[in-house]
Parts: structure tokens; sequence; C-alpha cells
């Protein structure tokens, strides 16, 4: 006799973004640190793309308490081993990494950059917290299925991986800066995150077993196999892989966009 | 801290008249709901938001095919590691000085999250004020000198209120009494302190195993996963961190070491 929360389509946005948001940041200060000039592309686009992220989580959270300025009542606690609030206060520190960042990587002056560089390394562990922390908070419930996936706060991490940089990968493209080494570089990341988010994926089925059902024989099974592992990950691996077939790059990033969204959905909507 | 209170459900006494049930709707002033078909004489199915205890009625198949009826008045287990508790982002959820259990109305936000982390559903979320509600083990009363509504009005001692100690020592006499008389799967639930949870504030004396009564047999805090789930993801940030930094570093040029 277990109780849902009913978290709802504002909660899977929320967790479909944050990960985007944490994804970009950490790949654009990786970029910024170990990569090169040709890398700016990216690393701009990154922490923008993060901090504009952040403030649309930001809201999404405080519209799904109904009412928004009960979101204030967080800030009375601080509880360490409690997901949710640790969430809340990390959401507040990311904004601040992200905003920072932003900020210093603006304007063709580079003199800023050491510092950025320095700022962004700190900050990459928040962008990592951000994309995972919520698949922890699901596996700390009492609900069957999310409080038995002990990977879920990995998948989660492999997701806004793969979704941060096959997001960057398209605002590169729709922007017209997808000849240079920079999309070069984030499309080869976006591989090897795809990679190890499938690897990752195999592993939470297999640790879960019949646990798995929601996802893999439930009314949210066809989501699942059609919408995440066939769409939304082997389909754009393949693509990438075979990179002779006439499809523009634009294809596989929104296919892996699809796909992190439709995981967050079959998760979260597993208990709706 | 005070000494801690506790109530003690024996279902053995259970007549299933629900005075319990319309005392606490009573004190508490919750508001009337539509009756819900359950195909028994239960009502509800589960605990709502309005509804804070709740007579179950559960019918079992006896060998020779005849129904027994199993009664039993539940309520918040006003839990000694509490899941929501623990789960509540704002503190709104604390324990009092009595080892009780409450849900401040004004500080709670609407969150859920201690909806999902009850590990008997115990909390429901009130759409009409936007917050969590469950027993409050008579929060007013117990601070001015009185039981909860639901013990002081139970007309067969089915719930008793006192010192948890006491309550305990009540418990396992009866349990040993019923056992002498027949009942051989009598048991209790929630009493020891070093069982699950850490124990049950609101305790339980069942003539049947706990799922019989649809009660997990051992229920888990779900804060327990927190801290392997946690490393695993840090694990899985050292992969992706190095694939990302390994896909951008300048062939021959600067970078290596580790992030």
């Amino acid at each position: 006799m277990l109780r849902s929360p009913e978290w709802h389509l504002l909660i899977v946005w929320y967790f479909f973004l944050g990960g985007i948001a944490g994804g970009a940041y950490f790949t654009a200060a990786i970029a910024d640190n170990f990569g090169g000039p040709r890398d700016r592309n990216v690393v701009r686009t990154g922490y923008i793309l993060s901090l504009l992220m952040i403030g649309v989580c930001g809201m999404l959270l405080i519209l799904d308490l109904g009412t928004p300025s009960r979101f204030l009542n967080m800030l009375g606690a601080f509880k360490f081993k409690d997901p949710m609030s640790i969430g809340a206060w990390m959401l507040g520190v990311f904004g601040l990494f992200a905003f920072v960042s932003s900020a210093l990587s603006l304007g063709g002056d580079e003199a800023r950059a050491g510092l950025r560089r320095k700022w962004s390394l700190v900050g990459t562990i928040f962008g990592f917290f951000l994309a995972s922390y919520t698949g922890v908070l699901l596996s700390a419930t009492a609900l069957p299925f999310w409080s038995d996936a002990r990977l879920m706060g990995a998948l989660f991490l492999a997701s806004g991986a793969s979704t941060g940089m096959a997001a960057i990968s398209l605002l590169l493209y729709l922007s017209g800066d997808s000849a240079g080494e920079g999309f070069k570089k984030v499309k080869r990341a976006d591989r090897f995150a795809i990679v190890f988010e499938m690897a990752v994926l195999v592993l939470f089925l297999v640790l879960l077993g019949g646990a798995a059902a929601p996802l893999v024989s439930g009314h949210l099974a066809p989501l699942f196999w059609g919408g995440l592992v066939a769409l939304g990950l082997v389909v754009p691996l393949l693509l990438d892989l075979l990179g002779g077939m006439r499809v523009p790059a634009v294809v596989p990033a929104v296919l892996v966009l699809v796909g992190g969204f439709v995981l967050r959905y079959v998760i979260v909507m597993s208990h709706a | 801290m005070a000494r801690t209170l506790a109530m003690f459900t024996d279902t053995s006494l259970c007549i299933g008249c629900r005075a319990c049930q319309v005392a606490c709707k009573q004190w508490n002033e919750l508001p009337m709901e539509e009756p819900e078909w359950t195909g028994s004489y239960q009502n509800h199915a589960h605990f709502t938001d309005k509804t804070y205890r709740l007579v179950r009625f559960i019918e079992k198949p006896q060998a020779n095919g005849e129904l027994q009826w199993l009664l039993m008045s539940d309520v918040c287990k006003h839990c000694a590691q509490a899941g929501c508790l623990d789960a509540c982002p704002t503190g709104a959820i604390h324990r009092t000085e009595y080892g009780t259990v409450n849900i401040n109305q004004d500080v709670c936000n609407g969150c859920r999250y201690c909806v999902s982390s009850c590990p008997f559903g115990v909390v429901a979320f009130n759409h009409d004020t936007g917050r969590a509600n469950k027993c409050t083990f008579c929060n007013d009363r117990i601070h001015n000198g009185l039981g909860p509504a639901c013990a002081k009005t139970c007309p067969t001692e089915s719930i008793q209120f006192g010192f948890r100690d006491e309550l305990a020592a009540k418990a396992d006499k009866r349990v040993a009494k019923l056992k002498e008389m027949g009942y051989a799967n009598a048991q209790l639930y929630g009493a020891d302190t070093n069982g699950p949870l850490g124990g049950l504030n609101a305790f339980f004396l069942l003539l049947d195993r706990p799922s019989t009564y649809n009660l997990p047999e051992k229920p888990l805090l779900p804060q327990r996963n927190v801290f392997v789930d946690s490393v695993l993801a840090i694990g899985a940030a050292l992969v992706v961190g190095v694939g990302a930094m390994v896909s951008f570093r300048e062939r021959g040029g600067k970078g290596g070491g580790d992030a």
C-alpha cells in the first residue's frame, strides 16, 4: 500500500533539463580546461546553455509546488543526506557557477580565461551533481522499481552527459558553426557518452531483473524500447558511426535529446 | 527529550466498530469524504489526506473454505527511523519531544517527497491545501495531558496509549497469552526497538503474518540507498569526465592528468 508522489510532466521536464544543464556545463568546463582555442564555441555555448536551463529548472520546480512562494521553505533547512534538500541548495550553487562561467566567457577578451577555467573546474563537481542527484532522489524512496534501481543516479548522469553534449552540438549546428574542430570534438565526446549510457542501461536492467517490469514490459515499454533504446541510443550511434550517410548532424543530436526526455518520462511516470 | 510515548494497537481486541476512525475525524476536524466501495466493510481502501485512522477489514480464507475476519485499526507508525522525516527538505516533518512524527503544516511546501518515502504509504497529499497530511498522534492532546482521540474512544482497549517501554512490556505478555490460547501466529509488529526502522512508536499485535494485513514484512528506510547510489554516480562521473577529457584534449598539446 505505497503511494505515488504524483510527480508528473513538470518533474519530467525538470529532470531532463537539469541533466542538460549539468551535462552542458561539465562538457564546457572540460573543453575549457583540456581543449584548445578552437573549442571556444563549445565552451561558451555550454556555459550559457547551462545557465539558461538552470533558470528554467528553478521555475519548473517552483511551479510544481502549486504555491510558488513556498519554495522559500526549502531554504529553512539543510539536510546533508536528503537528496531533495541538498538538490535544492545545489541548484542555487550551480546557478552561481553557471552565471559566473557564462559571464567570464563573453566578449573576445581572453584575459579572464585563467580565472574562468579554475572556477569552472570547481563547478564541474556541481554539474555532475545536478545531472545525477535526481536519480539518487528517486532511488531513495519506498517505491518498488525506483528504490530497487542501484544505478539510477549513474544512468541519469550518463544521460545528462549525452543530452548536454547533444544540445551543445545542436546549438552549434543551428548557429552554422558545425564545420569547426569544437563541433567534431563534442560529437566525439557525445559518442562516448552514448556508448557509456548504453552500457549503464544494460547493467541497470540486469541488476533490476524482474523489478524492471514497469520499463521493459508494462504500458510504458513501447516508449522505453522505441523512444529511448532504439531512437534515442542505437539509431543516433549508428548514424554517427556510419558518418558517410547523408544525414544532417542535427538528426542524431535531436534523437539523443528525445531519448533523454523519454528516459525521464518512463521512469517518473511509472509511478504517476 | 521526554519519555517516548506510543500507541499499542492490539488487533485481537478490535471489534471493527470504527469509533477510532470517527473520533479521529472529529477531533482533527477532518472533512467528510465520498464513501468508497471496497467490496468489504472497510472504508476507505487506504489512508487519505482526510482519514488518519482506518479500520481494515481483512477476510482471510480458511482451510475449511470459510472466511476469517481479521480486524486492524491502522495508523501512522511514527517510526523511530522515519523515511518521511528524512525525506522532508523543509524540516516541516519533525520529531516531537515525545518521539512522535508530525508535519508542521505552515512549513510544508507540498513537494510530496515524503509521500513516496513512507514505507507504509501513510502520508497523503492534500490537494486543497497543497500540503502533506497524516496522523499527528493528536499532538495538541498529548501536549495537554490527554491521549490520542482514537485511543481514548476505543471501547475494547484495542488501542492503548502510554509510555513506550510500559506498553511494549504489556504487549509481550499479551502475545504469550494469545499463543497459550492457541493463536499460533500472534506476533508483535514494530514493538522491538532493535527491529526494522528502529521500532514503531505506533506498534501492533497481529494475529497473522504482516503481509496478510498488507503490511511490509520488513519495512526498510528509503534513505539506505543514498550512499551506495551516490558512490556509483560518482564512478559514472569519473568515466564520463575522462571520456570528455580525452575527446577534447589537444593532440600532443597540453592536457592529461586527472580532472
